[in-house]
């Protein structure tokens, strides 16, 4: 006979009968019973436990790379931008990261690897430029042989990549969301192509209007004297900057994508500089390489600074082909 | 995969992007580094010592912008940001004059035609098309843009919006340059969007500051490396010489390049040693 629900008084003896209200009345011998029952709810929760030979094998049939068709930077890397990871390119102005990122897109496009995204926020995507890079491939050519016009098959591969313009924050996280959950809708459909590569050019421009204060993290902040301004600025920046590398993070890992992001260079007192976004950036992407351009050459030189698989510190050059 | 709102696919750009006109400087040499003249739905920030031509570049495109679209050109107004008051209204006329002279010669039989609804070649015209703004300080520049997207929403013919210089107001007022430097970025993505949204070209005149990197003293646009990269491309104004050249440091789709130009008379012409026989208005 159940005890009556939510009455007063007494630990009563209650059955288990799955219901939570129920359980709170347990007593403690019947909780490794309730326990057991609410396994597969709590597995939703918190993800599918993996063992390591599941991991190793995951990894060598599912986690790919994608080249970036620049010869320096996917030796630097390992062979390319690796699914699941979140790879940043960061160096001074003019040295290449729009670059990289267009060779990435075009690259995954030629080689039919998956829809492309390419985020914008500085009206830098260039489809002339796109158009130029994948004609420098010589790998038009269907291995098949299907006999298709040259422009059909730039027309193809041009389709694949997907560009929009972000220029707030805010709008950032509204693309963000709608990716997440066409991607989660997908899941149910069949067909279409999946997105392989997700590049933002650059994540630097949408959060340095709201990060960075005079106070540097860990000094006493004393109150601003014009009141409250420079408060919610640190704080709520910061946070921004986590939320949104946290979503990128969660994409890669989930839908096996490959992130690229491009940030800025700031300066670090004596005239150096150093990679914008600070130190609580730093732990956020996988692969960290550093570029830059000599004045008035092609030839670009790329540091790793940080990788997740391979030695830090290494360097290549790289040719941007014009 | 779901669609995107306001998502394009690169094919579908790529139409759009071979449509586009570009807007003409006045000197061939300049449009043929500039992969035909300034880009619009970009951002272009021209930078370079007092003296160079920056306001006269400037100038140059807000009436070239406006020339007719059966001449060539796109038949667009401009809005001008002047922020240090170097906008001479005499250099104006003089600067339209010039242009209507060659689209003259260019086109001889054009006076004969009947331009009904179709722009008047006089050179007041051009200048009632330039929608003028002077700003006295960084607050008035801040709410200028602000404001600027409600202007252009209700002025859908403007193709260009010049401001000279974007960075007057920032130099001497701000002691906390992180302050700064959050202000600018939000202006520069605003401008960004704006040069989407309404399809035009947004030009940023920039001064130059010296800079201590390596060891030695060099040039640098002011404003400092957050700003560096607020722009889609960037050219730099030197003299070499007695000669005025111009350098595209930053572009997405071209490569750098210098080419000559000079200032004349009737505007932004080709330097004299050019290859260019004629002055070129298309």
């Amino acid at each position: 006979m159940a005890a009556a629900g939510g009455g007063g008084g007494g630990g009563g003896r209650a059955t288990t009968s799955g219901c939570g209200l129920k359980r709170r009345y347990a007593p403690h011998d019947q909780e490794e019973e309730t326990m057991n029952q609410d396994q597969s709810s709590k597995e939703d929760w918190c993800g599918r436990l993996w063992n390591g030979m599941d991991l190793l094998k995951d990894v060598t049939e599912n986690k790919h790379v994608l080249p970036t068709g620049l010869e320096g930077i996917d030796t630097l890397l390992g062979g390319g931008l690796r699914q699941g990871q979140l790879t940043e390119v960061t160096g001074p102005s003019s040295s290449g990261k729009t670059q990289v990122c267009l060779h990435s897109a075009s690259h995954a496009a030629v080689k039919h690897m998956g829809v492309v995204m390419y985020l914008d926020t500085s009206n830098s995507f260039s489809p002339s430029r796109i158009a130029t890079i994948i004609d420098g491939t010589n790998d038009l050519s269907d291995q098949r042989g299907f006999d298709l016009p040259h422009k059909e098959r730039l027309k193809t591969m041009m389709r694949s990549i997907v560009c929009k313009s972000v220029f707030d924050i805010f709008g950032m996280f509204e693309v963000l969301h709608q990716l997440e959950v066409s991607l989660l809708n997908d899941k149910v459909k069949s067909g279409g192509r999946k997105i392989c590569l997700l590049i933002v050019d650059s994540i630097s421009s949408l959060l340095a209007p709201i990060i960075g204060g005079k106070y540097p993290q860990g000094t006493t902040l004393k109150p601003p004297s014009p009141p409250h301004r420079l408060y919610p600025g640190i704080s709520r920046g910061r946070s921004m900057m986590i939320s949104v590398a946290m979503i990128l993070k969660k994409l890669a890992y989930k839908h096996n994508l490959s992130v690229l992001v491009t940030n800025h260079m700031v300066s670090a007192g004596n005239g150096a500089v150093k990679p914008a976004l600070g130190e609580s950036w730093k732990a956020v992407p996988h692969v960290r390489l550093v570029i830059s351009r000599e004045h008035g050459s092609n030839i670009c030189t790329a540091t790793v600074l940080k990788h997740t698989l391979l030695a830090s510190g290494r360097t290549a050059k790289f040719v941007v082909p014009s | 995969m779901g669609e995107q709102s306001g998502a394009q696919n690169a094919w579908d750009m790529l139409s759009d992007e071979q449509s586009q006109k570009h807007i003409t400087t006045g000197s061939g040499d300049l449009n043929d580094i500039l992969g035909g003249g300034i880009h619009c739905k970009e951002v272009t920030e021209i930078g370079g010592v007092p003296g160079v031509g920056k306001t006269q570049l400037g100038i140059q495109l807000a009436i070239n912008v406006q020339i007719p679209v059966e001449y060539g050109g796109l038949g667009g107004k401009a809005v001008y940001i002047d922020t240090e008051g170097s906008f001479m209204v005499e250099r104006v006329y003089q600067i339209a004059e010039g242009c209507i002279r060659d689209i003259l010669e260019h086109f001889p039989h054009s006076h004969e035609k009947s331009s009904s609804g179709q722009k008047q070649l006089q050179p007041e015209h051009f200048l009632a098309d330039i929608y003028y703004f002077r700003i006295c300080s960084y607050t008035e520049q801040i709410a200028v843009i602000n404001y600027l997207e409600k202007f252009l929403g209700e002025h859908k013919d403007v193709r260009i919006v010049v401001i000279d210089n974007v960075t007057f107001h920032f130099r001497q007022d701000f002691e906390d340059l992180a302050l700064r430097t959050r202000v600018l970025s939000g202006l520069s993505l605003k401008l960004m969007k704006i040069a989407k949204t309404y399809n035009l070209a947004v030009v940023l005149l920039n001064q130059v500051t010296t800079k201590f990197t390596e060891g030695s003293f060099q040039l640098t646009l002011a404003l400092g490396d957050s700003w560096s990269h607020s722009c889609t491309n960037r050219l730099i104004l030197y003299w070499n010489g007695n000669e005025r050249y111009a350098h595209l440091d930053k572009s997405p789709s071209l490569p750098v390049a210098s080419a000559p130009y000079a200032v004349t008379g009737k505007g932004i012409r080709d330097a004299v040693s050019s290859h260019h026989k004629r002055a070129r208005v298309t």
